[in-house]
Order: C-alpha cells, then sequence, then structure tokens
C-alpha cells in the first residue's frame, strides 16, 4: 500500500467513525432507561440563559451525551474487556469475576465506619431499647468476598476484626453468628444479595437463637424474568443472568406487609416489581424505610423489630412463622431519631441485622 | 471542554471539521475563533470576558508598541502597561490567595481572601500574548492589524487550555496562509488518535492507582513506590498525551506547532530532562526571562540569581503553593550542582545518570502531586520506608499484580522503544506492507477502546488545566 493510499483509508476510517457514531448520537432517539446498570438515563437537557451562564447545560448536556451514546452497553464491555484481559486488571469498576460470582472489592476495613454503626445501633438502643425490656440481638452478614476474595487473590476485609470491633462497641447486644451458617453458593452470581431459596435454614438457626422454631416448609417458585444483579451492570462483562426463586407457604401467603411509606397494606411479594429493573425488589417491596409483616396465624403476640439493610428483605419473610408482627426498620432512609414517633416499643425482640459490606460503609446510617 | 470527552470527540470535533473544510481560506481563522471561543465559553462561560479583554489589550498594545517603534520610551511604556495588564490579571486569578495568605501568615494579620476562581487556561494565553508583545517590541514580528486573526491565534482552541505555548513568531505566517494536504490532516489525525490513547487508555488507567493509593489508609512501601511511579507516568502521558492531541489537531488546520515532549524519561542529566519535558515553557522562561536577565554571560552570582528566578517562577507558574515553588526550586538546585560540580562526571557513567535522572524525577513528581509540603515529605518517606512502614501488604501485592501489565506498557511507552520498532519494521518490505495495512485498523481500535473507557465514565480531566 502506497502512502498516498494509506492516508486516504486512516483519514477516511477515522472520520467515519467520528462522523458516523457522532450523527448516530446526535439523532439517535434518547432511551429511557439502562436496564444493565438499573438507572434512568439523562435525557437532552433544555437550554436557556441561566442554565448557559452557571454551566448546569453544559455538564447536563455531557452526563446525557455519555448515557445516551449510541451502543453504550457494548462500549462499556469493550472497556471491561480491554481492563481484563488486555490490561490483565483484576478488577473493573472494582468489580472482580472469580469462580463465575461476580464481587466488588471490599478493602480495607474502616474502623471509624464500624465505629459510627455501633453509635447509631448504641443511639437506637439507648433512646427505645433500654427501658423496654427488649432482648437485643446482633448478627453480621458476610458478603461474598468472605468467601471469595482471600481465596482468589483479592485483598478483603478483616471480618475477625470487624465482627470484634462491633461487638465490643455494642455490648447491650446478644451476638448471633451467621458466618458458618452460610457459603458461596447461598449468594446470587451476578449481584451482592444472598439467595432466599438457600436461606431457610440461616432463619431457623437465627430464630432458634432468639428462641422461636420455625418449623415450615416452603415451596419453591421461580420469576420469569432472568435477573441481571447490580454487579452485572458494574461489571459490564457478558455473565450468564441468575434465576430469582422465591418461597412460598401457607404462612406467608397469609401475611400482610404494611408499608408506612405508601400507607398500603399488600403481600410478602410485590409481583409489580417483577416487572422492574431490579428483581430483588419483589421481596418486601425493595428499599422501604419502615414496614411491619403480620402473620395472623402466628401461635404466640411475640413480635420482633429487625433494624436492617436490603439483605432482611428476603429473610424476613422466613421468620415471620414464628412472630406476630416483625417491624423492619431502615435508618439509611429514616434517621435513628424519627423511630421512636413512629414505632411502640414495647418489649419485642430486636435484631440488628446487616451486611458487612454496610458496616463498613456506613455513612449513609443515620 | 476536554479533548478526551464525548461532546468534544462526537459533536463538536466533526461539526467544526465540517465548517472548516467547507468555508473558503479566508474565512477560516474566523470559524477556528469562533470554534474556539465555543468551546472555551463550554467550559467556563463566565470567564471568557477575561480571556477577550486580554486579547483586546494584547492587539491594542501589539499596535501602539509598533507605532512608536522608533520612540523606545513610548514603546517600552506601551509594553510596560501590556506586561503590567497581563501579569496583574493572571497574579490577581491565580496568585492573589496564596500572597495573601503568606502576608497573614508573615504579619498575624487576617486579611480576608479573595477566594478568586482560577480561569482556565490563562497561564497559557496569558504567556502567549506576553510573547507576542515582547517579540513585537524586540522587532521580531510584525504587530498583527487583523483582529481576528490575533484573536484565533491566542484563542485557538487546540492550544488554548493547556498548551503547548505557541509563539506568535512561529504561526504568524501560517495564520495568513496555510495549504491543508491529505498527509498533513493523516498524520494529524494519526497522531491526535494516539495521544488520545495515552490519555484516555494509559494516564487515565495509572490516575486510578493513584486514587487507590490516596484512598487507603493501609500504606506499604511498595505502595508507596507504586504510587510514585503512576504519578510519574500519569502525569506524562496526561500532559504529553494533550499536547499530541494539540499539535495534531493544529496540523489538520494546517498549522505548525513545536513539540513539547520528547521523551523526557531517558535523558541522563536534569538539565537533559528540562530540554525534552514541556519544551515550550522551558524555551519561555528562557527567552522571555533567563536571557533578558543576562543568562550565563554574567557573574557567577547573577547567574545563580538567574537560575533561582527562572526555576522559582517555573514553580509558581505550576501553581499557587509552596509545594510548587519547592518543586522549582528542587530542580534549581540540581541544575546548578550539575553545572557547576557533577555533570561532566555524571555524563560518563552508563546506567547511574538514568537511575539519578529517575529518581530525582520520581522524587519531584511526589512533590508536585502532593496537596501540601507535609504530605509530600511524608510521601517521600514512605518511599524509604520512613515511619516504620511495612515493606508489603496484601493491598500492594493486589494493585501490584492488577496494574503490573499497564505500568510495564506505560514504561516501556514512555521510551522511544516502540517507535524505534516500528521504524525497524517499516524499513523491510514486508514489515512496511504490514504497518501500512494494520496501522488504519490500530487507529480505530484505539479510537474504540478510549470510547468504551470514556462512555464508562472513567476519570478524565486533565491535570494542566489548573494551571
Amino acid at each position: 500500500m502506497n502512502k498516498k493510499l494509506k492516508n486516504i483509508v486512516t483519514v477516511a476510517l477515522l472520520a467515519a467513525f467520528l462522523f458516523g457514531f457522532g450523527a448516530w448520537a446526535a439523532l439517535k432517539p434518547a432511551d429511557a432507561l439502562s436496564f444493565s446498570e438499573r438507572r434512568k438515563l439523562k435525557q437532552r437537557p433544555t437550554i436557556s440563559v441561566s442554565s448557559v451562564l452557571s454551566g448546569k447545560f453544559m455538564s447536563d448536556f455531557e452526563d446525557y451525551a455519555l448515557d445516551q451514546f449510541p451502543l453504550r452497553d457494548e462500549w462499556r464491555t469493550l472497556k471491561a474487556l480491554n481492563s481484563l484481559y488486555v490490561y490483565r486488571q483484576k478488577d473493573n469498576n472494582g468489580v472482580y469475576l472469580a469462580d463465575g460470582y461476580a464481587a466488588k472489592l471490599e478493602y480495607p476495613l474502616n474502623e471509624n465506619s464500624v465505629a459510627h454503626a455501633a453509635e447509631r445501633f448504641r443511639f437506637l438502643y439507648e433512646s427505645y431499647l433500654k427501658e423496654s425490656g427488649s432482648k437485643v440481638y446482633l448478627s453480621v452478614i458476610p458478603d461474598k468476598n468472605y468467601f471469595l476474595a482471600e481465596a482468589n487473590g483479592y485483598p478483603a476485609i478483616d471480618y475477625k476484626a470487624l465482627v470484634t470491633s462491633l461487638r465490643e462497641q455494642t455490648d447491650f447486644a446478644q451476638y448471633i453468628d451467621l458466618f458458618g451458617e452460610l457459603s458461596l453458593e447461598d449468594y446470587y452470581h451476578t449481584d451482592s444479595h444472598w439467595r432466599q431459596e438457600k436461606l431457610p435454614a440461616v432463619a431457623s438457626y437465627l430464630a432458634r437463637q432468639m428462641g422461636v422454631t420455625l418449623t415450615d416448609e416452603y415451596t419453591e417458585q421461580m420469576l420469569e424474568r432472568p435477573y441481571y444483579g447490580v454487579y452485572y451492570g458494574y461489571a459490564a462483562l457478558p455473565m450468564q443472568p441468575d434465576e430469582l426463586r422465591y418461597l412460598t407457604s401457607e404462612t406467608l401467603e397469609s401475611c400482610t406487609v404494611y408499608n408506612y411509606e405508601t400507607d398500603k397494606t399488600g403481600a410478602v411479594y410485590d409481583m409489580q416489581k417483577a416487572k422492574g429493573n431490579d428483581l430483588y425488589e419483589v421481596f418486601l417491596s425493595g428499599p422501604i424505610s419502615l414496614l411491619t409483616i403480620e402473620n395472623p396465624n402466628a401461635e404466640s403476640e411475640r413480635e420482633l423489630i429487625v433494624f436492617r439493610d436490603s439483605f432482611a428483605s428476603s429473610l424476613a419473610p422466613l421468620l415471620a412463622e414464628g412472630y406476630a408482627k416483625i417491624t423492619l426498620a431502615d435508618i439509611r432512609y429514616l434517621p435513628a431519631v424519627q423511630m421512636g414517633k413512629l414505632l411502640d416499643f414495647h418489649g419485642q425482640d430486636v435484631l440488628f441485622l446487616y451486611s458487612a459490606a454496610v458496616l463498613n460503609n456506613s455513612d449513609t446510617l443515620k | 471542554m476536554l479533548f478526551s470527552s464525548v461532546p468534544f470527540l462526537y459533536y463538536f470535533l466533526p461539526c467544526v471539521f465540517a465548517v472548516y473544510f467547507l468555508v473558503p481560506m479566508r474565512w477560516k481563522n474566523a470559524v477556528l475563533l469562533l470554534a474556539s471561543l465555543f468551546f472555551y465559553a463550554w467550559g467556563e462561560p463566565k470567564f471568557i470576558v477575561f480571556m477577550l479583554v486580554s486579547i483586546v489589550q494584547g492587539y491594542a498594545f501589539g499596535r501602539l508598541v509598533e507605532k512608536y517603534q522608533a520612540d523606545r520610551r513610548r514603546a517600552r511604556l506601551f509594553l510596560t502597561l501590556s506586561v503590567i495588564f497581563s501579569l496583574g490579571l493572571l497574579g490577581y486569578c491565580k496568585y492573589a490567595d496564596f500572597f495573601l495568605s503568606g502576608f497573614n501568615a508573615l504579619t498575624g494579620l487576617r486579611l480576608p481572601l479573595l477566594h478568586v476562581a482560577l480561569p482556565i487556561g490563562i497561564s497559557f494565553y496569558t504567556f502567549q500574548i506576553l510573547s507576542y508583545v515582547v517579540d513585537v517590541y524586540r522587532g521580531e514580528v510584525e504587530a498583527q492589524r487583523n483582529f481576528i486573526d490575533l484573536a484565533a491565534y491566542v484563542a485557538m482552541f487546540p492550544q488554548l487550555i493547556a498548551g503547548p505555548i505557541v509563539r506568535y513568531a512561529d504561526i504568524a505566517a501560517q495564520l495568513e496562509q496555510r495549504t491543508h494536504t491529505l498527509s498533513d490532516i493523516a498524520a494529524g489525525a494519526r497522531r491526535f488518535v494516539l495521544g488520545l490513547g495515552k490519555k484516555v487508555l494509559l494516564a487515565n488507567v495509572f490516575f486510578e492507582l493513584i486514587t487507590a493509593f490516596k484512598a487507603s489508609s493501609d500504606r506499604s512501601v511498595l505502595f508507596y513506590w507504586l504510587y510514585a511511579v503512576a504519578c510519574v507516568l500519569n502525569i506524562y502521558f496526561d500532559f504529553s498525551g494533550y499536547s499530541d492531541m494539540a499539535i495534531s489537531l493544529g496540523r489538520i488546520f494546517g498549522f505548525r506547532y513545536l513539540e513539547n515532549f520528547d521523551y523526557p524519561y531517558i535523558s541522563a542529566s536534569i538539565t537533559e530532562f528540562w530540554r525534552r519535558w514541556h519544551m515550550s515553557l522551558g524555551s519561555w522562561f528562557r527567552d522571555y526571562v533567563y536571557i533578558p536577565l543576562g543568562g550565563n554571560r554574567v557573574s557567577k552570582a547573577k547567574w545563580l540569581r538567574n537560575i533561582l528566578v527562572v526555576w522559582l517562577l517555573t514553580g509558581l507558574w505550576h501553581g499557587a503553593a509552596w509545594n510548587f515553588v519547592l518543586w522549582g526550586l528542587f530542580f534549581a538546585v540540581f541544575l546548578t550542582a550539575e553545572k557547576l560540580w557533577y555533570g561532566r562526571a555524571l555524563a560518563k557513567t552508563h546506567i547511574l545518570k538514568h537511575l539519578y535522572v529517575l529518581l530525582l524525577v520520581i522524587v519531584s513528581f511526589v512533590l508536585f502531586d502532593a496537596a501540601s509540603v507535609r504530605g509530600a515529605v511524608s510521601t517521600i518517606g514512605g518511599l524509604f520506608g520512613a515511619a516504620g512502614v511495612s515493606a508489603v501488604d496484601p493491598a500492594s501485592l493486589y494493585y501490584l499484580r492488577s496494574f503490573a501489565a499497564v505500568l510495564l506498557v506505560g514504561i516501556v511507552g514512555a521510551t522511544p522503544l516502540p517507535k524505534r520498532a516500528v521504524e525497524k519494521l517499516c524499513a523491510t518490505r514486508a514489515g512496511s506492507v504490514a504497518v501500512a495495512l494494520l496501522e488504519p485498523l490500530a487507529l480505530v481500535v484505539i479510537l474504540a477502546v478510549s470510547t468504551g473507557y470514556l462512555v464508562d465514565g472513567s476519570f478524565n480531566p486533565f491535570l494542566y488545566f489548573r494551571f
């Protein structure tokens, strides 16, 4: 190929690339949602004198241009492939693949974060529980890194130190150790959460430690749609989706869930969410600050309050058999200081149930 | 607007290319000026006034200096007014709070700080205007009569916000008349994509390692060295990548800008390093500060003063903070020492001279990147195991494994080895054909993967924007 021809080919190819994708980006109708990233995509900003002078229009347009770029998911996959297989990087956007699972790096142990979480728990105890006669329990849910990280050469937090530190700062609570009750197979491949269908034994163990016996047998159901977990979007790599299964029983079918945010009563499994971006929200409608599960067929009047994160959404229904009422409170969305206005503390069992990842990043706990 | 951004690459650039190459030659500078003003206003809508006022004063004083060329006193007066205006604006925007806090610290007073936002690119366009007016005063160039042409020179978007510092004398003729050839456009396009790749596929990835280091509280000696090496590579690929893109865009538009980097990390002395690093800034200070002060043709004491002044100003040019001042003085010390004491002996060594340069450059860029002098001292101490830092820890081993390949690519890429390998390949017939066939495809792949990184939203800002 002579030099002139090479120049023509170089200019033609690069110009076609820039002008082609430029025209496509400008003319393409805007997508509303990114399925893989589970979020709304930025729409073309409206222009005004004030938005231009403040620079808001420009920054909004840059976000829009990135969000709406043609073949966005494919570009992100190309980047991930380059990171992992050309640069041989061990993670992409902090997410790594090992043993067929995607997990997010969680390192190092953030002692201040653990202390903040403990301080919030103590505030709840001192404010509402100390004089109420409640039995208070604490349990930590290991994230997938506990099973995956060190074995595959990834740094992991010192889980023993995390639990020890938390326990030392929450001496008002009886600790229930779940680490030995779980294994990697109990988690989704593409998501951070645990699989409900694997949890009956964990729920029984937890309940037993709180003096409650569970005997229910469950029937496994499965959503038709494949489940692309949160790490599927982060990793941007071709991965097989999970299946989302949920457990039903006569007890669970008779339970009602009251949502304080919407002031509505519904079922344990919110099938409207099976049409949404995050199928895990089928469990108790997802991130709700305050809700109750009432079991009309409970054999006792015993009640449980769970201060929790999203892991409890799939676990708590499995505890419903043993309690007349379970209250789930999420102090990431509802500040601890407001709990007294909404809840009556009168000697219920109380469980602080948090994942290690949330404890290590607890600035969201209010 | 960043060169390495989707709006620039896929909205702005195609539009500018289309309009620029469609209009006749007499309108091309106006198109470049309008595009440049839009480019600047995109990131700094309010600060465009500062730049326009600077251009107007540069134009007016340039004309006045030329008009009174025969009356040196009056010409010098207009030159002085222009210099005061340029440096006054730069000083107000960039250094006011630095000097106020220094004054407060010295006197114990509490004069309020001004908190002036730094207009992007002000250091670059101010130096271009200064050199233009000085060159007119020296009679080295004629004052530009066409305001649009002068404004296009100062505001030209390829070099507006992060250099290289282009002298008016170097492109005065091209502003009037220039040609656009296929070979120039192809060479420009090729270099632009390589510059984009240097920025997006290397500098930004090294920045991830820097970010991981800064976010971590567990630091080992290994982690300190990983950070330092990432820092050195990040700064080089960031800035030289930007310069490549600037120079290549200039070439596509028919301008020939001077080079700004020439493989600085292969230097055998600090003196050589500064001949290869940010060449446009070094030559600017040489021609407009060092030589006017007498250069090295003065007494030893004055020569030392001249070096000190130039490197103090070089440090301050990079930022209004003490670590930048120390950074400049750090180089002044070693440049002087090389000239006075060990320069010749060093040149006779083989490996040692390169290790010497690399070690000093690593230490200097740790100082450069530090948030404070105390932070720099702590990090430099960490490199040598101060304060009982452990040799390795799980995090540093992980990052070593995770970044080893890209660090290797960066280290090799910072040397002329890849260029020489391609040249050697092209020397054979088969190799030449292979390169000719694969080069356009490789460029498309680099552009595509860079686009992937941009769409994924990796970290992006150019380091030199803050100057």
